[in-house]
């Protein structure tokens, strides 16, 4: 009985031990949103397209549908665009871009008033609208 | 003195039951009669748009089977094409495999041992474990591009060459020192042990007639882990975690010591990946991707016990019919039995215990 209260009373003095011992180290969380961590350059955020050449592969490989593009007569691409609200980011369509033309930025913070700032609209595939 | 029978809802909104499970409970006093579970909140109907969507657009949405634990879930998806395909795949994509793997299933233990403690009204080690399981999830965002969503392995092999080995290096070594210091909050503390020792006995019987596996099957004296006979693992030296103890505290401590097992399966992992070459694998194309007609079969064992995908192709381009098979929804059945018997305020200790996680059950 004694051995068994001495060993209780010796792991809870352990365990407190371990947690008051927390209290002087550095704090471990930032405050966001004043302070930011450094993303990595893998970071899959909101997607940007530069020099489509319109070959469909991203539509064909988007889970979501998120992707619609429309081609002139010439086949130049005039209108791509990307619907947020539907996309999840999984990167589908930058892996297997022939042309490398999707990249997934670093930008995470996609709240809007509106929801039509919610389709990312690239006229001729190159810049932004 | 006379009781009356009460009829309890707890959930599917309780801050401990993880995710949304509604436990329909029969008590007479405290004592709990009956248990029903009720699930289905979270239902996202992963199993049917499988029918609609080609493998490659489903890929990256079997992570979210389990968010825990996502990996687990696309290599499934991968292994079913692969053989499909009949594509063996590189060595070193195995072990970049195994340690993306290994390290998921310390992140998913680390994040029950926070939750159950957090259950039994314990809050610090849950920052603790949340701080640890941090630097894994860093890791993986460094690789893979997100914390949770991974996407990262892929028909015939994974989207790129693995980096950063000095970050795991140092996840390996700090980790082991912290769960020591879990072990010193925890393991000994009298107030956790009488609130787990002998509660919630699954004995070997029930557990195999329940068809539990994993952790809560091994804590129970039943030594099954299909990790030995997957051919991933192969040529890795690790042993299974068997306990017999059959209640809550020894499915807590088997889940430690199965955390410094894997830390055991990384180091070996990593002692190859730092002599290998540069990654060299042949992606199946996605495009226009079929599976040959027939039946496929694939399974893991996953951090709440074995996992596992059928897939029944017609020669299209989607399956006919997929179908996962996730361990929680088999402990979550098993409350119907366990709980008969128990107090109530043992009730959330004991299903805690088992790490049951919702998404997965009602996938
Ligand atoms: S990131 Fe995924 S969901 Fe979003 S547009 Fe690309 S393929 Fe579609
Ligand atoms: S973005 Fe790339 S994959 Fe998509 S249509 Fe343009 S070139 Fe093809």
């Amino acid at each position: 009985m004694c051995i068994k209260v001495f060993n209780s009373v010796k792991a809870l003095w352990e365990g407190m031990w371990t947690v008051f011992k927390h209290l002087f180290k550095r704090a471990v969380t930032l405050e966001y949103p004043e302070k930011r961590r450094k993303l990595n350059d893998a970071f899959r955020g909101k997607p940007l397209v530069e020099g489509c050449i319109g070959c469909g592969i991203c539509k064909r490989v988007c889970p979501a549908g998120a992707i619609e593009y429309e081609k002139n007569e010439d086949g130049k691409v005039v209108f791509y665009k990307f619907d947020l609200k539907k996309c999840i980011f999984c990167g589908n369509c930058a892996f297997y871009c022939p042309k490398g033309a999707i990249k997934m930025t670093d930008e995470y913070e996609l709240a809007v008033q509106d929801k039509d700032g919610l389709n990312l609209v690239y006229k001729g595939g190159a810049e932004n609208d | 003195m006379t009781t009356t029978r009460l009829k309890l809802n707890l959930g599917p909104q309780h801050p401990s039951t993880h995710g949304v499970l509604r436990l329909l409970l029969e008590l007479e006093g405290e004592k709990i009669l009956s248990c029903e579970p009720d699930i289905g909140y979270l239902h996202r109907g992963m199993e049917k748009m499988a029918e609609k969507l080609s493998y490659i657009q489903y890929l990256p949405l079997v992570d979210r089977i389990d968010y825990l634990a996502g990996f687990f879930y696309s290599e499934l998806l991968c292994r079913i094409v692969e053989s499909a395909c009949g594509i063996e795949i590189p060595d070193k994509v195995k072990v970049i495999r195994v340690l993306m793997l290994e390290l998921n299933r310390i992140a998913s233990h680390l994040l029950w041992v926070g939750a159950f403690l957090m259950d039994l009204g314990a809050t610090s080690p849950y920052f603790y474990v949340f701080r640890e399981r941090e630097m894994i999830l860093r890791y993986f965002e460094k690789i893979t591009g997100q914390r949770m969503m991974y996407n990262y392995f892929i028909f015939g092999g994974v989207r790129k060459d693995i980096e950063f080995l000095e970050d795991v290096e140092e996840i390996i070594s700090v980790l082991p020192s912290k769960i020591d210091d879990y072990e010193k909050i925890i393991t000994d503390n009298p107030i956790f042990i009488r609130r787990t020792e002998n509660k919630g006995i699954l004995s070997p019987d029930t557990a195999v007639n329940f068809a539990i596996t994993g952790v809560n099957l091994r804590a129970s004296g039943v030594d099954y882990d299909c990790r030995h006979t997957d051919e991933l693992y192969r040529g890795f030296d690790f042993k299974s975690i068997i306990l017999d103890g059959k209640d809550a505290w020894s499915r807590y401590k088997a889940r430690i010591l199965e955390m410094r097992e894997s830390i055991n399966i990384i180091k070996q992992a990593l002692d190859y990946l730092k002599k290998s070459n540069p990654l060299e694998q042949r992606l199946i194309p996605p495009i226009n991707l079929k599976l040959p007609e027939g039946d496929y079969y694939a399974e893991i064992e996953a951090p709440r016990g074995l996992a596992s995908c059928y897939v029944r192709s017609d020669g299209e381009d989607k399956p006919y019919r997929l179908k996962w098979r996730t361990g929680s929804y088999y402990s979550v059945n098993l409350l119907r039995r366990i709980l008969k018997g128990e107090y109530l305020n043992d009730a959330i200790a004991i299903a805690g215990s088992l790490d049951i996680i919702l998404p997965e059950v009602d996938k």
